[in-house]
């Protein structure tokens, strides 16, 4: 009863067209008004500062620790074990299918803890667009349809089939085997498995049923000296297309000069290799089949180990220190500034 | 030449979002709410008449911003079209203040009962009572004042007679030969002898009447110049009645002198023979009859002047002085005659003595041609340019004014004065002089006004604003915008007007830059993928990108920020120059934020190229593969970025700010978690599936997120940092003011002490130009002392006044209509 009078009121209220009285229909919201001026944007400086150099320090040594080894073993180091004098390129541009080379390499210091092998490709543009639309993730999931368009011009092969799989993708794929000998006689026990993301191997790439007839029946792309059932004789969970080194080929690169995780080291099956490769000398053992030479590419075995920031990566860290002493400088002359404009802007008295 | 045109076509569909769609829809819904804080104001709300302002359209919002040139009607948008009685100076005697809204009458009927001029001031009654051609309309046929209604052409008689009507001296009876009034309650008739009617020539009306003491008497009234000429030499009241004159002029009232005298039997028969010889004659009938009118109208006795203030709407005259500190001209166009320009053009303080009041009469093209020229010379330098000058122009003379030979010097003359008025135009002369104005200047011009006559010069101008007021709703309907009252006006621009330009100009910087910061991006990726149009990011979180990730942003700027609040920006008119100067937005400006864009982008793209091009990101060695790795990543800065930049040009950080800018970084973060794990339940984005997972569980990322997009923006914050401590605008200053809550009188002496000494030097000096060959009279400046005169009566009607108020007889009862 009491509230009658106070609902009559609004009724009458509404009657009117007076705007209502909020904040935010009369613009009049309470904000925050910063105001950038040398004085106030002191203290900014200082933290930005004072916080970047020692990331960028912390940064730097811990890339510093990670050990890389590099090897290019495109030509010269490269030379075929059977055709004498020739470079296993050559040997390749000149219509030979395989070559093997061996080449030595001394590592100066032990590589502990977890150790990964890559290899790299320069020049080679993954990210090429018509590259990287070349292939059929359906296809991939194990779908047995008919490929898609996509995936011309390795799409069928001449008697109609579909590639398995298709697409210029998978038609490059990397196909060098690189092993490693440690003192000549002691081969480094490497891992094929665990290279790939979790979330391809697990989701993407499945293989169809009945995958040994599957993949007999159907062509492997015309690059391929084998069908993708043969990937890896030794694992079913990583044959197919759920091989992983397949699953990282698929993955294209970012840039035209790029690492692919290869292998990692083995470190339960041998006591020299428990704490990961020792320091001494290892034969690196190519059989090269992938030719790089007509596009000026460039191929690269690398060692490395990783610190909890992933690889070597100086940048980020030089790039912290930098931005950092930049805010220093900035903190310094709009400090020195600020007191002298003081002085010039203070009132006649 | 096939691949030359492929490639062309790819980049050209690659680069198709640098001029964003997306800014059209923001931009119109940007305005549309714009003009919902328009119609929300409750400080434009007119509770009289219960009318808020109403935007009705949305498209001129930020025009309002940079009005530079008004045009305002007189009647109904300046002034109320109501007269009121205000002083009046007896013998000598000043009767009423002008600080009163009401005449107060204590003193002057004490004096009327005891004092020794009180002879005089009975007589300065009774003329006012008598000397008229008001037709009373006594429903009741009694004597009591309240019944009385009065109806009069004049507004000024109106009002005069009126004020006689409160002082007890009512005048409740015409007919064709006499008036009756109740004098303090005597009964007294008038025998109506002549009417020597008003003209704007003779500047003054008379009555000859008999007295019921058998006496005949002249009344005349006018302007001070034709009575005063027309005193007998003794007379001892002319030194003060002047002074008081100028003293009512001074405070804007119209002004009227009244003189009178006594004529003996024979003068008047001699005389009223002469006069219906010449008001019969058949040739120079009206030049006749004015000579004869002359011979009589002389000897007079003063008697007094009157002061009548034409109401003007509330706040009128401070309006205009904010208007003008704001660097807008006034045009004031008007059906009016030019004295009463003249003095609404004092009374609200557009023409002052502190101006150089310059007029324009001319009869015929050549003389109009050749005055104008002479100005223009004799403005010389300053043509064109802000002057403390006016201009009062005849409606005849605007005709002639605007042809082809005359314009261009008429459009330079009446640029360079900071008030124009344009007295006796018709409706189709207000939209042309608007025209004329909108087409050879590059300002925006605003044209107000209420009544149907209005409507042409407000559908020219850029902006048309209708007053919603008691002359119907034409204007209002062909307005851009309407308020309640004139003094919505300064709200409407100074601070609706400028934060709607300050904000439009954000958005669409800010949307240029936004999309041109993104895409840019795929120039840069094009170096490293061979030019083969390959999309660095995933084609949905493109698509989105300006509909949910960066969509909020802009119309926080838009809609929420605020450099200064409303009352400092109403308190500091200055402001608005700089708007009106398209300070905010111009090709400059523009570029500059496109390369602000290219620069963010640059540092962007490559600092985290150089992050992740060792590939190895995670402890467990696998490589992060895909252009779409970098391209989340990117993407993830981009919006970071982009959404902190819009922080930065906002000068006001509300509650609603902080959501837009926080919750579009978080939206893009949800869909990013969301959208890589889609494939394969729903068939899309195959190549997203897992990003998330290894963009958020690389250390490099976070790393990069804290660095990469700070360093973009340290660029920007370094220089606001610079403009801010050396080069403040005068917009920055007053908000340093208003935050610290100092007080911004000391700031707006700073800034105008300098101008205010060259200004009177100015003014002295343009004085002594124009005046240097000619006199003040043949120059056409406003004499001084200005005694404001103005007196609107109908003139050459059909019927004259003199017949007309010879058809009623207001005893009769009138005929009942149908």
């Amino acid at each position: 009863m009491s509230n009658q009078p106070t609902s009559k009121d609004d009724q009458e209220e509404q009657k009117s067209k007076k705007p209502a009285d909020t904040a935010f229909k009369q613009q009049r919201l309470p904000a925050w008004q910063p105001i950038i001026t040398a004085d106030t944007a002191l203290p900014v400086f200082l933290i930005i500062g004072l916080l970047f150099i020692p990331i960028g320090i912390v940064l730097v040594v811990t890339s510093e620790r990670v050990l890389e080894y590099d090897l290019d073993y495109t030509e010269g180091n490269c030379m075929s074990t059977t055709v004498s004098n020739t470079t296993c390129a050559k040997v390749l541009q000149n219509g030979g299918s395989s070559c093997t080379c061996d080449i030595p390499i001394n590592l100066d210091q032990p590589f502990t803890g977890k150790v990964y092998f890559y290899y790299g490709l320069v020049n080679y543009y993954q990210n090429h667009r018509r590259y990287v639309k070349s292939r059929d993730d359906n296809q991939l999931l194990g779908k047995t349809d008919a490929v898609s368009k996509d995936c011309q011009p390795f799409q069928k092969s001449v008697n109609g089939s579909d590639y398995t799989p298709c697409g210029a993708i998978a038609n490059s794929k990397f196909n060098d085997s690189l092993t490693l000998v440690f003192n000549g006689s002691q081969t480094v026990p490497l891992l094929n498995t665990g290279i790939a993301w979790t979330t391809d191997k697990d989701v993407k790439f499945k293989n169809p049923n009945n995958a040994s007839t599957y993949f007999q029946n159907n062509p492997p792309p015309p690059n391929w000296k084998y069908t993708a059932w043969d990937l890896d004789k030794n694992n079913s969970d990583n044959n197919g297309y759920k091989n992983e080194d397949f699953i990282v080929w698929m993955r294209t690169a970012a840039m035209p000069a790029f690492r692919k995780l290869y292998r990692r080291l083995n470190t339960n099956s041998s006591q020299t290799f428990q704490g990961g490769l020792p320091q001494g000398n290892y034969t690196l053992k190519v059989q090269y089949n992938y030719p790089v030479i007509n596009f000026s590419g460039r191929k690269q075995f690398i060692i490395s180990t990783t610190s909890w920031m992933g690889g070597k990566n100086p940048f980020l860290g030089w790039a912290y220190i930098v931005v950092g002493i930049v805010c220093m400088i900035a903190f310094v002359v709009f400090f020195i500034l600020h007191k002298t404009w003081k002085l010039q802007n203070r009132p006649p008295t | 030449w096939r691949h030359i045109g492929f490639t062309f076509l790819t980049f050209f569909i690659l680069f198709n979002n640098l001029i964003p769609i997306s800014l059209q829809i923001t931009v119109d819904l940007v305005k549309f709410i714009q003009a919902y804080f328009i119609n929300w104001d409750k400080d434009m709300y007119d509770s009289e008449t219960d009318t808020p302002a109403n935007a009705r359209t949305s498209n001129l919002n930020e025009e309002l911003g940079q009005v530079k040139y008004i045009f305002s009607d007189k009647t109904g948008t300046l002034t109320k079209n109501e007269m009121i009685f205000k002083q009046c100076s007896i013998s000598g005697i000043m009767y009423g203040s002008g600080n009163l809204a009401e005449f107060n009458n204590y003193e002057l009927l004490k004096n009327l009962e005891q004092h020794e001029t009180r002879d005089e001031i009975r007589e300065f009654l009774t003329l006012l009572a008598t000397c008229h051609t008001v037709v009373p309309e006594n429903k009741a046929y009694t004597e009591l004042p309240t019944e009385v209604a009065y109806q009069a052409s004049s507004p000024d008689e109106f009002a005069l007679v009126t004020a006689m009507k409160l002082l007890g001296i009512v005048f409740y009876s015409r007919t064709p030969d006499s008036v009756t009034i109740n004098f303090r309650g005597e009964k007294e008739e008038y025998k109506i002898l002549n009417v020597l009617e008003f003209s704007s020539d003779r500047k003054r009306m008379s009555v000859i009447i008999r007295t019921p003491r058998n006496e005949i008497k002249l009344y005349c009234k006018g302007a001070d110049s034709v009575i005063l000429e027309r005193l007998a030499a003794d007379d001892q009241h002319v030194k003060e009645t002047g002074e008081h004159l100028e003293n009512f002029a001074n405070s804007g009232l119209r002004t009227l002198c009244l003189g009178y005298r006594t004529l003996t039997n024979e003068e008047y028969n001699i005389w009223s023979t002469k006069y219906r010889e010449a008001s019969t004659a058949i040739n120079n009938r009206n030049e006749l009859v004015a000579e004869v009118a002359n011979q009589i109208e002389c000897n007079l006795k003063l008697l007094g002047a009157t002061g009548i203030e034409d109401k003007l709407q509330d706040q009128v005259s401070e309006s205009l002085t904010m208007l003008h500190k704001a660097g807008i001209k006034i045009w004031v166009l008007t059906g009016d005659k030019k004295e009463t320009a003249i003095n609404i053009g004092y009374s609200c303080k557009l023409l002052s003595n502190q101006m150089l009041n310059l007029t324009l009469d001319e009869a015929n093209l050549e003389d109009t041609q050749r005055q104008l020229r002479q100005h223009c010379q004799q403005f010389g330098d300053s043509l064109r340019k802000e002057n403390p000058a006016s201009l009062v122009i005849e409606g005849q003379t605007l005709k002639y004014a605007l042809q082809a030979p005359c314009r261009q010097d008429f459009l330079d003359l009446a640029i360079s004065c900071k008030t124009v008025i344009c007295c006796r135009v018709s409706p189709k002369q207000k939209a042309e002089v608007v025209e004329l104005v909108k087409r050879s200047v590059d300002a925006i011009t605003l044209a107000i006004g209420d009544g149907a006559n209005d409507v042409g010069m407000i559908q020219a101008a850029h902006v048309g604003v209708g007053i919603m007021g008691r002359e119907g709703v034409q204007a209002a309907c062909a307005s851009d915008y309407t308020i309640g009252q004139f003094r919505f006006l300064t709200k409407l621009l100074f601070v609706h007007g400028v934060w709607s330009y300050r904000r439009l100009c954000k958005v669409l910087l800010y949307s240029f830059y936004k999309n041109i910061c993104l895409y840019v991006m795929e120039l840069w990726f094009a170096f490293h993928n061979g030019f083969s149009g390959q999309i660095l990011f995933e084609r949905w979180t493109i698509g989105i990108y300006n509909v949910i990730f960066t969509a909020a942003p802009p119309m926080a700027l838009g809609l929420l920020d605020r450099s200064c609040n409303a009352a400092t920006m109403m308190e500091y008119p200055a402001i608005y120059r700089m708007s009106q100067n398209r300070t905010d937005f111009n090709i400059k400006i523009f570029w500059t934020w496109c390369l602000n864009a290219v620069y963010h982008s640059i540092i962007l793209y490559f600092m985290s190229y150089r992050m992740l091009r060792h590939d190895i990101v995670h402890d467990s060695g696998i490589v992060l593969g895909s252009h779409l790795y970098l391209g989340n990543l990117i993407y993830t800065y981009v919006v970071f970025v982009v959404c902190l930049k819009a922080g930065l040009e906002s000068d006001s950080w509300t509650l609603l700010t902080h959501i837009a800018i926080w919750g579009s970084i978080a939206s893009w973060f949800i869909f990013f978690a969301i959208y890589s794990y889609v494939w394969p339940t729903f068939p899309v984005a195959p190549e997203m599936r897992g990003m998330a997972k290894y963009v958020f569980s690389s250390p490099s990322f976070w790393f990069g997120l804290l660095l990469i997009p700070i360093t973009a923006l340290l660029a920007d914050f370094i220089y606001n940092c610079i403009q801010r401590t050396f080069y403040k605008t005068l917009m920055q200053e007053v908000q340093e003011k208003e935050v610290k809550h100092q007080d911004l009188s000391d700031l707006v002496a700073s800034r105008q002490t300098p101008a205010a000494p060259r200004a009177t030097e100015r003014l002295a000096l343009l004085k002594s130009v124009f005046t240097r060959t000619r006199t003040p009279r043949e120059v056409g400046i406003i004499d001084r002392p200005y005694h404001g005169f103005a007196f609107s009566q109908e003139e050459n009607g059909v019927v004259p006044q003199d017949q007309l108020i010879r058809t009623y007889d207001t005893n009769i009862e009138k005929p009942p209509g149908y």
